[in-house]
């Protein structure tokens, strides 16, 4: 067994402030990753959510490729 | 000149719900597929209702479009996991826990073969209420996405999460009071 088995079933104990918060940030979050700037420290608690929920994981990684589909195309 | 900005505003909505429907596509069963453009255009429409609803809390922290865009992700992604979910039935299933070697994730696999699988299912039984059971055994032993439990429950993602997120924490402490785990961070 190891942790990270447990803690996929389990999630993170850090803190969570869930899906709607969530989606407060994850158009900041996307901008800011696809934009290459640093991030460590200002989403700690939004990552945490991510590494918790697959739906919203799952959404960060939509909204990033629309994002980054821009970029290539010349429209971000 | 608005009606235009609004109908520029729903063809990106549409474009991205399909480009959500296209990364999605492996996850959709066949008889699913022919439905997924309603699907899309829907998603468009009531994304588009509600970035026009919330337009007075828009704050310019990130581009216009790409505040929009997260409305209709969410749309589209929890629209489609419940169409791909349309036949299937949720509900409690007891017996989860003799079909883990075969149904289970693969990180319960690799658990089965410990005694934390017995304290799990035994703090799952001791300590969560019947819909924390409930939404725990679909959404983390099953893997039923939580806007699919949401939608059976009648109610939304975030209060399902709130359910799941609250299971889990009763279950973490109880393992740890049973001798597995570590001590919670204090947050």
């Amino acid at each position: 067994m190891t942790k990270s088995d447990l803690q996929k079933l389990l999630g993170s104990p850090d803190r969570d402030p869930g899906c709607d918060a969530g989606l407060d940030v994850i158009d900041v979050y996307c901008e800011a990753v696809v934009r290459g700037e640093p991030i460590a420290g200002r989403f700690t608690e939004f990552l945490t959510h991510l590494s918790n929920c697959t739906a919203c994981r799952e959404d960060t990684e939509s909204l990033m490729a629309v994002l980054r589909e821009q970029e290539k195309s010349g429209a971000g | 000149m608005r009606e235009q900005a609004v109908a520029r505003l729903h063809a990106l909505l549409v474009r991205v719900a399909r480009g959500v429907a296209a990364r999605r596509r492996a996850t959709l069963p066949a008889r699913a597929l022919e439905d997924v453009d309603d699907v899309c255009v829907h998603a468009a429409n009531d994304a588009l209702m509600a970035v026009l609803a919330k337009l007075d809390t828009y704050r310019g922290s990130a581009r216009f479009t790409t505040w929009a865009c997260k409305f209709v992700i969410f749309e589209a992604s929890s629209r489609l996991r419940r169409h791909a979910w349309r036949e299937r039935k949720v509900e409690p299933d007891e017996t989860i826990w003799d079909r883990l070697p075969d149904a289970a994730p693969a990180a319960l696999q690799r658990l089965e073969d410990d005694q934390l699988i017995s304290a799990l299912h035994h703090a799952v039984n001791e300590h969560l209420t019947e819909r924390q059971r409930l939404v725990f055994q679909s959404a983390a032993l099953e893997d039923v996405p939580i806007d699919v439990i949401a939608e059976r429950l009648g109610t939304s993602r975030g209060a399902i999460y709130k359910t799941l997120h609250d299971a889990r924490g009763k279950l973490r402490r109880a393992l740890i009071e049973a001798g597995h785990g570590e001590a919670e961070p204090v947050s």
